[in-house]
């Protein structure tokens, strides 16, 4: 039976910093997995190198190492520890790739740590394809037609042999990272290429295409007696060619006959046996063929991946605490079934609601890229809507996209928005329903199964019969109310229908009684009683509501969406709330939309609302369980623009009052307190118009930092130089720029050093959590910058300082709860540049670095504990020991066309953390967990802006001692040949060929410095940067950067390092 | 399609729908918990007397597809579910039922429904179209008191009336007699892939009868109702037991624990659905069944020699008992799934097997 009389420690391999394809889903498996193991009373050793996660947080795991997820320093760690086992299953692809590394360089062996979850023949079995398919074979499953290719001559022979279109999978690569369609034999060729560099084993599965086909997805576990379950079935609307993570996906499976459905159950089963999954979560994605019902099998994944999380919310079902508990030993009927509590687990949950997921893309970010989608996932999050109906889910998961209240609006159609996937094509498929499509019209350009067209024509139609029923009534009927809300129109989108207000509808609503009902996500469609707190919201209830009140409680408003600029890290500060308001003696009620997170774990909070994070979600909510108020400091920006409308209708907003928000938020009325406190700010001015931005650029002189008002992470952002480029700007923006919403231009700080703070006030108490120095100068975004806590340039008076000012501020704002504060100082000058009123994304790494829970304090300033009850003296900051750096994560890679310099507009998906005893031994770690390499030797290319060529000079010296050759454009190597360093001279890509970007794909250059500013040096040396992602080359764009890259370049080569675990919180 | 329609329950309690197609009928409320298979459901003699509730919201997406047929006909009185598929494109699963006088109920608050019948118990109802609740109520309790009042033997009432015998696809595979209770088709299709012929009997004939065709085994079959109700099948069964193998599914389970001597009562909301885990200790393994029953053998009155050899893991139910001194063993799930999942499929070989040794033994 259970091995656990043998098992005592278990290690836990987490899946690092968030990138595209592997985001906070993984948060979610480790964290279940930790605390369903620490249950068991085992120790639990987490090591992952991502700050901003919940399973990072000391009290979750026995000890936890923040380290790099390297198998140099994993081994170390085992060799500290000395654990029975290791769990390589729960961190994605990141902890599988690791896990075998691991049992390759045999010390595992070595140590006698056993791997569980899955043996790495599993794991060879299920990610070789080759051997997968002769697996396939084995059971009698059919796959794609392929090949698979190790040169490039064998895939232009394969290409031959297979025709176009053609899908290249890269082999042991992450998020399909490397692979795509090519429908040409150009495409082919350069793509080809690339896949080859991408895989890790230069191997590129060249696959015949089977675009138009029904994608499925199966999500099932299997224990290690052979029992097997399917947790979940998924069905994706978009067919076969777009990423599955990319797809807009229903479950439970909508299309298929129960014949058809129970062949792919029997396949699936088979291949779990044949692949030897022995305990755990896995899933296999098939294609059916539209008329033929031809079945493929598409690939599997041996662990619990992206969908499993997705899965788990989407039916109640724990597969990773689940997969955790079968890893060490327990079998599927002996454990319970955590929703009902009564049954066991070996069962397949049934469904009696409808899941549609929507994934959240990011194309804006990143200028240059086109809106397209293939089998390369490019997606930076994901939400979730629950309804009775398809409908009803499809339009609560469009809302909690969060891009408008109106859900689907009308959009200026685009037939070729329609006819290729891309983000927006939902909008077009409904607009052209609206302009009179046919469902054939728009099947024969999409593919998309008739039955799911059908469905979504129904709401367009509904639109227009809701418009004739309003104007021959001229009021809005129960029936037709009703059946639009079951529909799932918001009361905005029934307002845009009806062209009247959000506001009306809302009273007509309530006047006619039509209030959503919430109904249980109980795993058994009602069949036993269950007494877990999962709702979601539906109008398709006819019982009178039951009593949901919950005394002594707070709503806390989650953060929807992972996007760039608003991830995981407030996950992270929900999640730590919670527990500290149940501390307090709150019953927390969690509302969020995101079902990759903790905190959408149904036994994460008292209370958990799978709803949209809209006004008219929220005000419902609050209603029903009538709670002591509404907490918004948490879940970053979201909340914080639903306070306004939530509190005007009453509720009551706990922490900061909205006055303190909007003091810190009006830039007015802000500029006015910085300047009663003295706290200086950039010269500053709003321009509605280009003539208003050309006098006002006079005012403030040049460089100008250009966006316009209400933006998240630096949207639109841009460093203006000068005049020519302030016309081009707002020739790009001018359409975002109205008097309403103006232009926002601020004197951009050169060279200024930026830092973040994080305090918590309480009523008569004030704790700063630290301050965090940014490593790249101002003018990159604070999200995109590296970091260091403790400081390690800011002089101590200076630091003194800025706490002083930063508590004034708190004091002044009347800020109950927290506050973040950026800020910059140029020659001892310390300029406010923006202040949050709420939980930051700085919050959870500096929380780790100084061990100060700054959360904790958080919830409790905002319930108003005193400085009696908190004893804010015990909290100094300053007492943490070593050095912490914070890394970055650029998802650059999966947008081809971009540009990955660093400027004023957040691009980056996640971050690392560096802990060590000195600043080199950190930012080492930090570097290497953000999947930087450190070339010992070779040619280091430099193209450098002028006014960085002094500044560099020490750093460049330094790495000609260390015995780096260089190379350089024109310029530069006239400065450096001034300088007696010997240096190549390269063509710049306009004058001619070979130049630097043949240099830099040859494969022959170490490292790029490349430094540059002005929109027309950036766009010329493009071609650097992109060369440099694309053969994943360190290119560094800031000269503070070089100087900490070649700190770490020395720190890497000296080649000392330890590793130590996480201290507890204060 | 008409607006004032409800399904009724004994009890007065009132559902609105909307009444897509059919007559006004009475029958037992039951509900599924299986995400697909209407079709299949719909045209399984199971189902007899009863109003079917589908918990997954959805019904009718895939439309009809005619060889899932379960048996000859539709049997269920009703059908009841959130949302019916009623497009230009595809309104097959209307059509069918409405070629059938069956009445589709959709729009039903289906969720509160089955809430309400977990707790009150597995009741009767009818579906009714009426001008008015009270109405409705008075016109349903007429329904339901007159399909109460009819014959109680509803395993007579689905069982075929004459003898049928088949030719199976394997020469060197046994005689199986099939005693039929409401058989659904695949179980005689499994019967067919492992048998050289299988002989369907009525479910009243005589052990004699079945004994004059020398069959080499006897499986009996699913059905409908009450077990307890059911005229002559266990007389005839109790005179077969240890003459020959005997293999029992659903019905045919509680038939042979009553022809052991033990007794059966009814579940209070019975399971149905696809999802029901079991431990089979004959084949080792636990795994995932295909239910559809409203009573269950009770394990205290197990005579002694009979073991339970199968549990239903979400209640400790008996889902399987063997005597194999008497040459018999039975199932309350279905090893032949349609619908759900295949997963026990083996029991078939595995009688098929025991029914080759015995031969080989005598």
């Amino acid at each position: 039976m259970l091995n656990k009389s043998k098992l005592k420690k278990v290690v836990i391999l987490g899946s690092g910093p968030i990138v595209i394809g592997q985001a906070c889903e993984f948060d979610y498996s480790g964290t279940q997995a930790c605390k369903a193991l620490m249950q068991e009373g085992l120790e639990v050793i987490l090591i992952n190198s991502n700050p901003a996660t919940i399973m990072t947080d000391p009290e979750l795991a026995t000890r936890i190492y923040i380290e790099p997820l390297q198998a140099d320093f994993v081994a170390k760690i085992l060799e500290k520890e000395r654990p029975d086992a290791i769990i390589p299953t729960l961190g994605g692809q990141t902890a599988l790739n690791l896990g075998l590394q691991l049992a390759d360089s045999g010390i595992l062996a070595k140590l006698g740590i056993e791997m569980l979850g899955a043996n790495p023949d599993v794991i060879r079995a299920a990610e070789d394809r080759e051997k997968f398919r002769s697996i396939l074979d084995s059971v009698g499953a059919k796959y794609p037609k392929s090949e698979m290719v190790r040169t490039y001559e064998q895939g232009m022979s394969a290409a031959d042999s297979l025709g176009f279109p053609l899908i290249l999978r890269p082999n042991y690569t992450l998020g399909g990272g490397g692979g795509g369609v090519a429908y040409s034999m150009e495409e082919y060729q350069s793509k080809l290429a690339y896949a080859l560099h991408e895989s890790p084993t230069s191997e590129v599965l060249v696959e015949e295409s089977i675009l138009g086909w029904k994608e499925f997805e199966l999500e099932v576990m299997r224990d290690k007696s052979g029992t097997f379950v399917v947790i979940c079935s998924i069905e994706n609307i978009d067919p076969c060619g777009v990423h599955t993570g990319d797809s807009i996906t229903v479950a439970p499976q909508q299309t298929l006959s129960d014949y058809a459905y129970q062949d792919l159950r029997n396949e699936a089963r088979k291949i779990i046996d044949a692949v030897g999954v022995e305990t755990g979560g896995a899933n296999i994605q098939f294609a059916v063929h539209p008329t033929t019902g031809e079945r493929l099998v598409i690939e599997m994944n041996p662990r619990v991946s992206r969908s499993s999380a997705l899965a788990s919310k989407a039916t109640g079902f724990p597969i990773a605490k689940i997969a955790a508990l079968l890893a060490i030993g327990y079998k599927l009927d002996g454990l319970l079934n955590d929703i009902t509590k009564t049954t066991p687990s070996c069962y397949e949950p049934a469904l009696d609601y409808v899941v549609t997921k929507i994934p959240r893309f990011a194309f804006e970010k990143f200028p240059g890229t086109r809106d397209y989608l293939t089998t390369q996932m490019r997606s930076v999050g994901e939400v979730m809507g629950i309804g009775r109906t398809f409908k009803e889910s499809l339009q609560k998961a469009v809302l909690s996209l969060e891009e408008n209240a109106r859900g689907l609006t009308e959009v200026t159609l685009d037939e070729g928005l329609i006819a290729t996937p891309n983000s927006k094509r939902l909008y077009h498929i409904v607009q052209a329903f609206r302009e009179g499509w046919s469902l054939d019209q728009v099947h024969q350009l999409t593919q998309i199964t008739p039955w799911f067209l059908e469905q979504i024509k129904e709401l367009p139609d509904f639109e227009q019969e809701l418009r004739e029923d309003y104007s021959k009534n001229s009021t809005l009927t129960y029936n037709s109310l009703l059946k639009a809300k079951r529909l799932g129109f918001s009361d905005s989108a029934i307002a845009t229908v009806i062209n009247g207000s959000a506001k009306d509808v809302e009273k007509i609503r309530q006047q006619l009684k039509i209030r959503p009902s919430y109904l249980q996500v109980d795993t058994c469609a009602g069949e036993f009683a269950s007494q877990t707190p999962y709702y979601y919201s539906t109008y398709w209830s006819s019982s009178p509501q039951k009593n949901h009140s919950l005394p002594h409680s707070v709503v806390l408003l989650g953060s929807g969406p992972n996007r760039i600029g608003q991830g995981v890290e407030f996950d992270y500060s929900c999640v730590r709330s919670v527990r500290q308001f149940q501390k307090l003696g709150y019953k927390v009620a969690m509302v969020n939309s995101n079902p990759e997170t903790v905190s959408t774990d149904y036994d994460t909070s008292d209370c958990l609302f799978f709803e949209p994070l809209t006004y008219e979600h929220i005000s419902e909510i609050i209603q029903l369980i009538q709670p002591e108020g509404y907490v918004a400091q948490l879940g970053g920006q979201t909340p914080i623009n639903l306070a306004a409308k939530l509190s005007d209708s009453g509720f009551n907003l706990l922490g900061s009052s909205l006055n303190t928000i909007d003091l810190a938020e009006d830039r007015a009325q802000f500029a006015k307190i910085c300047h009663e406190l003295d706290f200086k700010m950039p010269r500053a001015a709003m321009a509605t118009s280009l003539e208003d931005g050309l006098n006002i650029s006079a005012e403030i002189g040049f460089p100008l930092i250009c966006r316009p008002s209400y933006v998240l992470g630096g949207r639109r952002m841009e460093i203006v130089e000068d005049e020519e480029e302030l016309r081009q700007y707002f020739a790009r923006h001018g359409s975002v720029i109205t008097p309403k919403s103006p232009c926002l231009m601020d004197q951009f700080l050169e060279r200024a050093l930026e830092v973040d703070v994080d305090l918590v006030r309480g009523p008569d108490w004030l704790v700063i959590g630290g301050v965090m120095e940014h490593i790249e100068a101002a003018g990159v975004h604070s999200g995109d910058s590296m970091g260091v806590v403790p400081p390690q340039r800011l002089r101590p008076e200076i630091l003194a300082k800025i706490e002083d000012l930063s508590s004034r501020l708190a004091h002044r704002l009347g800020v109950l709860g927290f506050l973040n504060l950026q800020l910059a100082v140029q020659q001892d000058q310390i300029y406010m540049l923006e202040a949050n009123p709420r939980s930051s994304r700085s919050v959870p790494f500096i929380s780790k670095a100084t061990s100060i829970p700054i959360v904790d304090l958080g919830v409790k300033a905002i319930v108003g504990l005193n400085a009696a009850q908190v004893h804010p003296e015990r909290y100094d900051w300053k007492n943490l020991v070593g050095v912490n750096v914070k890394g970055v994560v650029f998802p650059f890679k999966k947008f081809p066309d971009a540009d990955s310099i660093l400027g004023p507009e957040m691009k980056s998906t996640g971050e690392s953390m560096g802990r060590g005893s000195s600043y080199e031994e950190a930012i080492l770690k930090a570097f290497l967990s953000s999947h930087y390499t450190f070339p010992s030797s070779g040619e280091v290319f430099l193209s450098l802006r002028e006014n960085d060529k002094q500044v560099l000079l020490p750093s460049i010296k330094e790495l000609s001692s260390l015995g780096y050759t260089f190379s350089a454009t024109n310029g530069t190597a006239k400065f450096l040949l001034s300088q007696s360093i010997d240096c190549e001279v390269i063509k710049k890509v306009h004058e001619g060929r070979p130049n630097c970007v043949d240099r830099i794909r040859s494969g022959e250059i170490a490292f790029v410095i490349n430094t540059t500013s002005g929109r027309t040096s950036i766009e010329a040396s493009a071609g650097i940067r992109r060369s440099c992602v694309d053969f994943s080359i360190p290119c560094l764009t800031e000269s503070d950067a070089v100087e900490a890259f070649v700190l770490a370049l020395k720190s890497f080569r000296a080649g000392h390092f330890e590793v130590s675990p996480l201290p507890k919180l204060l | 399609m008409t607006n004032n329609s409800y399904l009724v329950l004994e009890n007065g309690t009132l559902f609105p729908g909307v009444q897509n197609c059919g007559q006004d009928r009475a029958g037992e409320v039951v509900f599924n918990t299986g995400h697909s298979g209407y079709e299949e459901m719909a045209t399984d003699p199971s189902y007899f007397k009863q109003i079917l509730v589908m918990t997954a919201p959805m019904q009718g997406n895939y439309g009809v597809e005619g060889q899932v047929w379960e048996s000859r006909k539709i049997w269920i009185e009703g059908f009841i579910c959130l949302e019916i598929q009623k497009s230009q494109r595809d309104r097959s699963w209307i059509d069918l039922l409405e070629k059938n006088k069956i009445p589709i109920l959709s729009e039903v608050d289906t969720r509160t429904l089955v809430l309400q019948l977990r707790d009150l118990g597995t009741c009767w109802g009818a579906i009714v179209t009426s001008s008015s609740p009270e109405a409705a109520k008075s016109k349903a309790f007429q329904l339901i008191k007159k399909s109460q009042q009819e014959e109680k033997d509803w395993v007579f009432c689905v069982s075929r009336n004459h003898v049928e015998e088949v030719k199976g696809r394997n020469p060197q595979g046994p005689k199986i007699a099939v005693l039929d209770f409401g058989c659904k088709e695949n179980t005689l299709r499994h019967l067919l892939e492992r048998c050289s012929s299988i002989c369907v009997f009525p479910s009243r004939t005589s052990a004699q009868e079945i004994q004059a065709w020398k069959p080499d085994g006897l499986l009996l079959s699913n059905g409908p109702g009450d077990p307890e109700q059911v005229i002559k099948a266990t007389d005839t069964v109790r005179s077969l037991i240890g003459t020959l193998p005997i293999f029992g599914i659903c019905m045919g389970h509680q038939i042979l624990a009553l022809a052991l001597g033990a007794k059966t009562y009814k579940l209070k909301y019975g399971h149905r659905g696809g999802n029901h885990p079991i431990n089979d200790t004959l084949l080792k393994r636990v795994y995932v069944t295909s239910q559809n029953h409203g009573y269950a053998v009770d394990r205290q009155s197990l005579p002694t020699g009979t073991e339970v050899t199968h549990t239903n893991l979400n209640d400790g139910t008996v889902s399987g008992l063997a005597n194999f001194n008497q040459l018999c063993f039975s199932v309350q799930f279905h090893p032949e799934s349609r619908p759900g999942p295949h997963d026990a499929e083996s029991l078939f070989d595995y009688f098929i097997n025991y029914v080759k040794q015995f031969i080989n033994k005598n």
